[in-house]
């Protein structure tokens, strides 16, 4: 019978010891297996939700949201300050306009202000919203009344960077004929969205006329959305020249280097802009869903070190009081020639033979109990956070979430920003088991083995078989 | 041959030093079976520890068969238990969760004995000693005391060692028992050509040895050489 051999019979002499051990083992392992499942799962989660609130910022002009609100368009120079902040990776300008079909009466401002005219027909039908928030909105007359003929006006983006789906606030860009624009080029081209294509027959190459001026017609592009499918695009200094806004922008999104980065770059363009302008970013909508997962996570951490601690607890008393119970037969071994690495190695392997059966009872608890326990951890967590909420912003305008507890909805004419659900992330963490995570599971028996019989074997290597013996 | 010389062992010091062993010197030739006597406290089983490589002494030197043994490393000495010293306990000390067939094999184990040699050995072993059958495979708190002290002096013998240590050989036996383990254990002396040291308070054990020392108080204090006894009829 070898070392080991024997190690493992050991482990089975008292069985009622042996199945308590084993038991209160299994129940840590499989507690430790729970934890560590979970707080995988919750990583993953929180990795998902920094990267579906992407590492960008949005900045305005302050007061402004779209077509809704007003203040000053931001400069090039304040543009200059958002490029040499730190973290800063790249600055995306865009200016949005809209254009009023050439015949129809075109809504104006209070002041008599006026759009600029073009020959497009738009693709959406102003429907009850388009009429009640344009007539909200300023789009109507002195006397408030819209005109008879009014058609909702067709939105244009002028960009640095045509094609991207943060400008657009879209998941997906795709250009369905033609090539991309030059966002830093002057020239009258432009990207047009497949509803607007359609509804005035245009393809690659046609023209149509804004502002009096001829418009090619470079690409048409498909983003999966109603609205921004009936926009143009069109380099950034070629709408500012065409509209007569020389250097403005409506809206700057700045990409940063890591998104944990964006909490800090916000408050530094807050600081270094000041009251010119809304800096938004999608971090601090998603912080409270963050803030619940990273209690999750802590939660599970810490407990993942207590059933490993309690692992190693249990069998390091265990081993003590067993290592105790036989110490003269240790000194027994000693006298016949045995040497102290046997005698640890027969003490080892009786641990990890008990640690080895509570990790099989353990690892079938553990995959039995993760997703009802991380089920209740992320509800338990969750109360603190606020519930589902839907962010769909105006014109070129950032995201703009209710404060919690319920849907809210933001509306414009412009291209949308986007939509994200953030309520979602809290009912939808999963814990998945892989090879990786039984092998987690098997190593931390090994460890809680090794470790709860460390010193134990240093106390076998202490005991003399004379003292062992002069006890007879 | 086993060869003590001014062999002493203290324990503490200053006002509470005790010198448990004070100067021993004492020689028992090869197959001699040789017992150390005296009282409670004399000093005997310190001598056994000392002898057996179980603790180190402070002064003096033992050799067996030539091999200084006093002076040795511990991983010498674990070498030197393993291979050249077998022990006989009081109270037999045997494996509880082990055959008495596992318990004579486990010191050949340890000194790398093929796993059918030493069955093999074990076997022959138990049957010299008066194990046989079905009591091979029995654990220990089936066999009866005397039993339990043949497998004890079996594996005592698994690894043919130079010098049985025995510590009060026959003290857990009844008297009948006990006569049949020493006349055993003095058979195997002569048999195995071993060197067998017994410590015992028990005087009539003495009397059927080769040779007896008495001990008092840590130091020999008379004996009888194996020159004085021969003639004597081999205790049976």
């Amino acid at each position: 019978m070898s070392v080991t051999t024997r190690g493992v019979k050991n482990a089975f002499r008292n069985t009622i010891r042996s199945i308590s051990i084993t038991a209160i083992l299994a129940l840590t392992i499989a507690l430790a297996l729970v934890m560590l499942l979970s707080l995988k799962a919750v990583q993953a989660r929180i990795d998902d939700v920094k990267a579906s609130v992407g590492n960008t910022i949005t900045v305005t002009p302050a007061g402004a949201r779209g077509f809704a609100g007003g203040g000053e368009p931001l400069t090039a120079a304040q543009i200059k300050k958002i490029e040499q902040t730190a973290h800063v990776k790249s600055v995306t300008s865009t200016l949005e306009d809209r254009w009023v079909t050439e015949g129809t009466d075109a809504p104006t401002g209070p002041n008599g202000e006026t759009a600029g005219s073009t020959n497009l027909q738009s693709a959406i039908d102003a429907g009850t919203l388009g009429n009640r928030n344009n007539a909200n909105s300023g789009g109507a007359t002195v006397s408030g009344n819209l005109p008879e003929n009014f058609t909702l006006p067709i939105s244009v983006t002028g960009t640095t960077a045509p094609g991207s789906t943060a400008v657009s606030g879209v998941n997906s860009f795709k250009l369905t004929a033609g090539e991309n624009i030059d966002g830093s080029s002057s020239d009258y081209v432009a990207l047009v969205g497949k509803a607007l294509a359609k509804k005035n027959n245009l393809t690659v190459g046609s023209t149509f006329t804004a502002y009096g001026q001829t418009i090619t017609v470079k690409g048409i592009y498909d983003t999966g959305n109603t609205f921004t499918n009936a926009g143009v695009i069109m380099p950034l200094s070629a709408l500012q020249k065409l509209s007569s806004q020389d250097g403005d922008i409506t809206s700057a999104i700045v990409t940063v280097d890591n998104v944990d980065h964006l909490d800090v770059t916000v408050s530094a363009l807050e600081k270094k802009l000041g009251n010119k302008a809304d800096v938004v970013s999608d971090a601090s909508a998603s912080a409270d869903t963050l803030s619940s997962l990273d209690n999750v996570k802590t939660i599970a951490t810490y407990s993942l070190i207590g059933a490993l601690v309690a692992g190693s607890v249990i069998i390091f008393l265990s081993m003590l009081m067993i290592v105790r119970e036989r110490r003269r037969e240790i000194g027994v071994l000693k006298a016949i020639g045995s040497s102290n690495a046997k005698i640890s190695w027969q003490f080892v392997s009786e641990a990890l033979t008990l640690t080895g059966m509570a990790a099989v009872i353990g690892v079938i608890g553990g995959i039995i109990l993760s997703n009802p326990v991380l089920d209740a951890l992320v509800s338990g967590s969750s109360d603190t956070g606020g519930g589902p909420q839907t962010f769909i912003a105006g014109p070129g305008g950032p995201p703009r979430g209710g404060a919690g507890g319920g849907p809210t909805i933001q509306f414009g004419g412009g291209l949308s920003r986007g939509f994200t659900n953030f309520g979602d992330v809290l009912s939808n963490v999963h814990a998945t088991i892989g090879f990786s995570i039984l092998l987690y599971g098997l190593l931390a028996a090994v460890l809680i083995a090794v470790i709860g019989t460390a010193f134990p074997s240093w106390l076998i290597a202490k005991i003399r078989p004379a003292e062992v013996m002069r006890t007879e | 041959m086993l060869q003590v010389t001014d062999l002493s062992k203290t324990f503490g010091s200053g006002d509470t030093e005790v010198r448990a062993v004070d100067g021993v010197s004492f020689t028992v030739p090869t197959g001699v079976f040789a017992a150390v006597v005296g009282r409670s406290g004399s000093g005997k089983s310190t001598l056994l520890s000392l002898l057996g490589a179980l603790d180190k002494p402070t002064s003096g030197t033992i050799e067996v068969d030539g091999e200084v043994i006093s002076r040795g490393s511990d991983h010498q000495l674990i070498r030197y238990r393993r291979n050249q010293i077998g022990f006989v306990f009081q109270s037999y000390n045997l494996i509880p969760n082990l055959s008495a067939m596992q318990n004579v094999m486990l010191p050949m184990e340890f000194a790398g004995v093929s796993r059918r040699e030493r069955r093999e050995r074990a076997e022959a072993l138990l049957d010299q000693v008066g194990l046989k059958g079905g009591k091979q495979q029995r654990r220990p708190a089936k066999l009866s005391g005397g039993e339990q002290q043949r497998v004890a002096i079996a594996r005592a013998l698994a690894n043919q060692p130079k010098l049985i240590l025995a510590d009060e050989p026959t003290g857990n036996l009844d008297s009948k028992t006990g006569r049949v383990i020493v006349s055993l254990l003095h058979g195997l002396a002569r048999s195995e050509n071993t060197t067998i040291l017994a410590v015992t308070h028990d005087l009539t054990i003495a009397r059927r040895t080769d040779m007896t020392f008495e001990m008092e108080d840590g130091k020999l204090t008379g004996g009888h050489d194996v020159e004085d006894l021969a003639g004597a009829s081999v205790p049976g």
